[in-house]
């Protein structure tokens, strides 16, 4: 991840505002920062989505393309996910130094989104056995200030979302053969049904001394900005659905939890991300009845 | 993508028989039974340290069928100085399963859930290792699966830990490895292959998961924690508390493997 350069000093003050509950920008320790959302930013792809959280800056395309399906599970599309992060967010990032970042977050991104009970991957398929939509999402890092995982699995959910997949029909002619016909409609498409996609949460763990007797204490923030993560022991990612349940944890960073409060961030991480998934519904809702007369933003803002 | 260019290959649009088995064959037997197992036993471990003699220190681990093979080299010179390499050293994981060890021929090139599991494998490792003590320098955990029957991960990390011990690096403690598969209502610890994977409709059932739990049982600290799948409310905590039980049923073993390595390396003066 890029890293910072923090001093002791600074880290103690961070921590023990932490430990007040009162970070250094003045949030909650269960405080998102502002985050703006747009979809449909890059025309040339079926579905896009861009976040901005803070500085972090994601940028996601979704791209359809038929296929065959994978042997073992011939009804079923599936995702095929790619993280570059590019040389754009830090000069870390150069030439093959991100390599190494963007394969561990594709493997994760596998791992929390490529589940049955999140996306229906039934519907993803045209003809079993021989053709099936593949989505491709890319995922472009164009500013790196921590919580990367949180911005990227709102922008593929929104991506998602805005996702338009042309409507095929197969038809057989008279030799057996199979031809695709394409609808003349470039309005006629299949949008895919996100509402059980999760959002990650992730988690960052402090170790403090919470009394003047030495006895350590863990907090754990949300959202945590680079110089926070630079203090911290560990982090935990969950993955929640808008229902609450949890599809994936995850621990990250070279640091050890107590059992005790990996049990008390999963209930916090459901109640987090509910709170998350409920505003981020309504609005791609009602960005969406706006049609024609939204405002678009781009890059610039 | 690398591509293997040294080996001929089948043609493109050959596929594996194993695709072809009918399914009964491929869905796990179940647990019930005489003489089977219990959902909540691990299997019976067997496991010996210091049999590779050009590493500093090796273990080898047997559980049912799953067999690994874990080498430390180090503390070595470093090759790239930056400068949290000054105040402590580094640990270096590397985790590779065998062509031969799962039931599909896999290729020699790292593939990325190869990658996944190097990386997994460090974050569990780290905390258990005093790096402090070794600036400047690293450690470099190899670890091979020769036969993949289920549970690679959290039974590698118990492997690791024991190779460290035999080389010598100093710990604070050692780190266990457990790892469940909650199918449904069953909740099955140290499954092994066909358990992992499931029936062929699982996928859509309810509550189906995979915890992997990597635990440091002197200190009560996890260490590594990998959870998917969508389980019940729950189901997730009493997942982790019994990955934990399972790590501490775990531990007379390894600690006796360990000694017996340690008295044959330096025999006890006789009396």
């Amino acid at each position: 991840m890029a890293s910072v350069q923090i001093s002791e000093a600074e880290k103690v003050y961070i921590m023990h505002g932490v430990r007040d509950d009162l970070r250094v920008d003045g949030r909650g320790c269960e405080d998102y920062r502002h985050m703006e959302i747009e979809t449909d930013v890059v025309s040339n792809t079926d579905g896009s989505a861009k976040v901005r959280m803070g500085h972090t800056d994601v940028l996601v395309g979704i791209k359809a393309e038929l296929r065959r399906p994978r042997p073992n599970v011939p009804d079923e599309g599936y995702l095929e996910f790619f993280v570059d992060c590019s040389a754009n967010a830090t000069p870390e990032f150069e030439g093959r130094g991100g390599e190494e970042l963007g394969v561990e977050l594709s493997n994760t991104l596998y791992k929390v989104f490529n589940s049955h009970r999140s996306l229906d991957l039934r519907s993803l398929c045209v003809c079993p056995g021989e053709h099936c939509w593949v989505l491709y999402v890319d995922v472009l890092l164009l500013q790196c200030d921590g919580n990367l995982f949180d911005a990227m699995s709102i922008a593929i959910k929104a991506a998602l979302f805005n996702t338009r997949i042309p409507k095929v029909r197969v038809l057989e002619d008279e030799e057996g053969g199979k031809e695709i016909e394409l609808s003349d409609d470039p309005y006629d498409c299949l949008r895919l049904r996100v509402d059980n996609i999760p959002c990650i949460v992730t988690f960052c763990v402090f170790c403090l001394l919470v009394h003047v007797h030495q006895q350590v204490g863990h907090r754990h923030v949300v959202d945590a900005t680079l110089q926070e993560k630079a203090c911290s022991a560990a982090s935990l990612l969950v993955a929640v659905t808008p229902r609450g349940a949890v599809t994936c944890v995850r621990k990250l960073g070279a640091g050890s939890l107590d059992p005790d409060s990996i049990f008390e961030m999963t209930e916090t991480g459901k109640r987090v991300g509910k709170a998350l998934h409920a505003p981020l519904m309504e609005l791609l809702q009602k960005d969406e009845s706006l049609g024609k007369k939204r405002q678009k933003v781009g890059f610039l803002a | 993508m690398p591509v293997d260019t040294k080996r001929v290959r089948g043609p493109e649009e050959s596929q594996s028989p194993v695709l072809f088995l009918p399914p009964s064959t491929q869905s796990p037997a179940g647990r019930s039974g005489q003489g089977a197992r219990g959902n909540a036993d691990i299997r019976p471990v067997f496991t010996r340290c210091g049999l590779v003699s050009q590493a500093k220190g090796s273990s080898y681990l047997e559980a049912g069928n799953t067999k690994i093979i874990c080498s430390v080299y180090g503390p070595r010179e470093i090759e790239r100085k930056d400068e949290t390499d000054m105040k402590s050293g580094r640990l270096v994981c590397d985790f590779r399963l065998a062509p031969f060890s799962c039931r599909k021929r896999g290729a020699w090139i790292q593939g990325s859930e190869e990658r996944d599991l190097s990386l997994a494998l460090l974050e569990s490792m780290q905390p258990g290792v005093c790096l402090h003590r070794y600036p400047r320098s690293q450690i470099e955990v190899n670890v091979m699966v020769l036969e993949n029957d289920g549970s690679i991960l959290a039974h590698a990390v118990t492997c690791a830990s024991m190779a460290l011990a035999d080389a010598g690096i100093e710990m604070y403690d050692l780190v266990l490895g457990c790892s469940l598969r909650q199918d449904g209502d069953a909740c099955l610890v140290d499954p092994d292959v066909l358990e992992e994977k499931g029936s062929w409709q699982s996928g859509y059932e309810e509550n189906q998961g995979r915890v992997t739990l990597a635990l440091l049982p002197n200190l009560g600290q996890v260490s590594g924690l990998q959870a998917d799948g969508e389980m019940r409310e729950d189901a997730l905590p009493a997942a982790v508390r019994t990955c934990i039980d399972g790590c501490h049923k775990m531990y007379p073993v390894v600690q006796q493997a360990i000694l017996r390595a340690v008295k044959k390396k330096a025999p006890p003066p006789e009396k």
